[in-house]
């Protein structure tokens, strides 16, 4: 992860221009890309451009949009006040020529970086499957705040979590109360929440805001992950053996080859 | 006929007739069209070949929202097998087989696939005998015929009906698994129980009975 710190941090230089790259996970889709937007800047309605146009028009905080089929290629993003006539004065954010490569499952977030600044974080989501039964879940820290811990049922799952980084767990599917803590203490910053880790999917979990306007966790669900059961057991006795007559038959078979053999004999023998 | 000559000739008749006759009361193998045929076609992946520049973009609220569970199913019935059944919820077994409940008068849903009716393949499934508990639920599955009725009901009382359409038994190494648990394409109830031989030394069956429903219109 640390390429994709490293771009998300350039990006987030406010206003830089040049080469972000998502990362690309294994291809998958021929010539396309799955891109979601989230917007996790707090009191900020926006305009989203790429490339010149306007993609997403009064685009609310603690908003995400459904995933984008988008056609591979580089695309040059732009982040406007909604209230700004269309496509004019100073962007909020603006990063060029994003590289989206074919197959990549990304998450583009507009959020604040620890110190309060606005950024743009594209982050690489793992679409690889899990193992049936099994959930993937994955917490970004993109708010306006230090180290936090993420407790899941009051037990810390992950420490020490720093903006705009993240981790991810894969864990057996189940409903789980989550919230997060000032990292290495009790003192709760988000939350309790409950989240719904269905079984096959990923379950990406924002952190967001800042101290002003409060905490928050926006949730982003990935589907289509699942693995198949290795198979179906299914009995241990023997019954339902349609071929447990066959000795049967066979024994049926060679008695009566006996008695037919016998029989022979004996015309033999009365006719010698 | 001299008696010895009717022995020789009945001998004769009970050697062969005996396999022959059990070759022609086995059950069929198969009936209807073939399981892989029965369920849905996976989707092909959409090209890029149509897209429009920007698509139109819709954005929901990302707060953390309750999921709606669907109703689960409770029961299934099949009177032409003399088939009334509990259903339970299932998932994955430590080996990674599908789970299925250890009490052989009932049957397992896949909770992790499709429920009853809903878009992909409803899997339902149940050990087909045991040494101490004697026959399963879903013993009589292997002579299940083309056009069986199969009704099963949820929780909350609501039933979907189904017509059975294929009857297979397949070798457990080659089950299509992944169409057999497939989470979409046109909604159909997929039984699976155990069949063919059994292997004393796996204390195990071969093979896979599966029998696939379509919805009654």
């Amino acid at each position: 992860m640390s390429t994709l710190r490293t771009l998300g941090s350039a990006a987030g230089a406010a206003a830089v221009v040049g080469g972000l790259v998502l990362v690309a996970t294994p291809a998958t889709a021929a010539d396309t890309a799955t891109v979601s937007v989230l917007h996790g800047i707090p009191n900020t309605p926006v305009d989203v451009y790429a490339n010149g146009e306007r993609l997403i028009d009064d685009f609310q905080p603690g908003t995400l949009t459904d995933a984008l089929t988008l056609p591979a290629g580089a695309y040059d993003l732009a982040i406007f006040p909604a209230d700004a006539p269309d496509g004019s004065g100073e962007p909020l954010l603006e990063a060029d020529d994003v590289a989206v490569p074919a197959g990549a499952n990304a998450t583009v977030v507009a959020h604040l970086e620890e110190d309060g600044s606005p950024t743009l974080t594209p982050f690489v989501n793992d679409a690889s499957p899990v193992a049936a039964g099994q959930a993937r879940v994955t917490v970004r820290h993109t708010a306006a705040a230090p180290a936090v811990d993420v407790r899941a049922g009051g037990t810390p799952v992950v420490e020490g979590l720093t903006n705009p980084d993240e981790a991810t767990l894969t864990v057996p599917a189940s409903t789980i109360t989550a919230d997060v803590t000032l990292a290495g203490t009790d003192t709760v910053a988000i939350g309790p929440a409950d989240l719904t880790l269905a079984e096959g999917t990923s379950t990406i979990v924002y952190a967001w805001g800042n101290g002003e306007a409060g905490y928050d966790l926006a949730v982003q669900t990935i589907s289509g992950m699942h693995s198949m059961p290795a198979g179906v057991p299914g009995g241990s006795a023997g019954l339902a053996d349609d071929t447990s007559s066959l000795p049967m038959v066979a024994a049926l078979s060679v008695a009566g080859l006996a008695v037919a053999g016998a029989g022979v004999a004996r015309v033999a023998r009365n006719r010698g | 006929m001299r008696p010895a000559a009717a022995s020789a000739v009945l001998g004769l008749a009970l050697a062969v007739g005996a396999p022959t006759a059990w070759a022609l009361t086995r059950p069929e193998p198969a009936a209807g069209i073939p399981v892989e045929q029965a369920l849905p076609a996976p989707a092909a992946p959409a090209g890029a070949g149509d897209l429009p520049a920007l698509p139109t973009v819709t954005a929901r609220d990302a707060a953390p929202a309750a999921a709606v569970a669907a109703p689960a199913p409770a029961r299934i019935s099949v009177p032409a097998w003399g088939v009334d059944a509990p259903v339970d919820a299932v998932g994955i077994a430590a080996d990674g087989q599908m789970e299925l409940p250890d009490d052989v008068s009932r049957v397992g849903w896949y909770r992790f696939g499709p429920a009853p009716g809903a878009d992909g393949s409803a899997v339902l499934a149940g050990h087909v005998d045991d040494r101490e508990q004697g026959t399963g639920a879903l013993y009589p599955l292997k002579d299940a015929a083309v056009g069986d009725e199969v009704t099963v009901t949820d929780a909350a009382g609501t039933a979907t009906r189904w017509r059975v359409v294929s009857r297979q038994v397949i070798t457990k190494q080659a089950l299509p698994l992944d169409r057999l648990f497939a989470r979409d394409g046109a909604p159909r109830l997929t039984l699976i129980t155990c069949g063919g031989p059994f292997l004393p030394e796996f204390r195990s069956y071969r093979d896979n009975v599966v029998v696939v429903a379509e919805p009654v219109p």
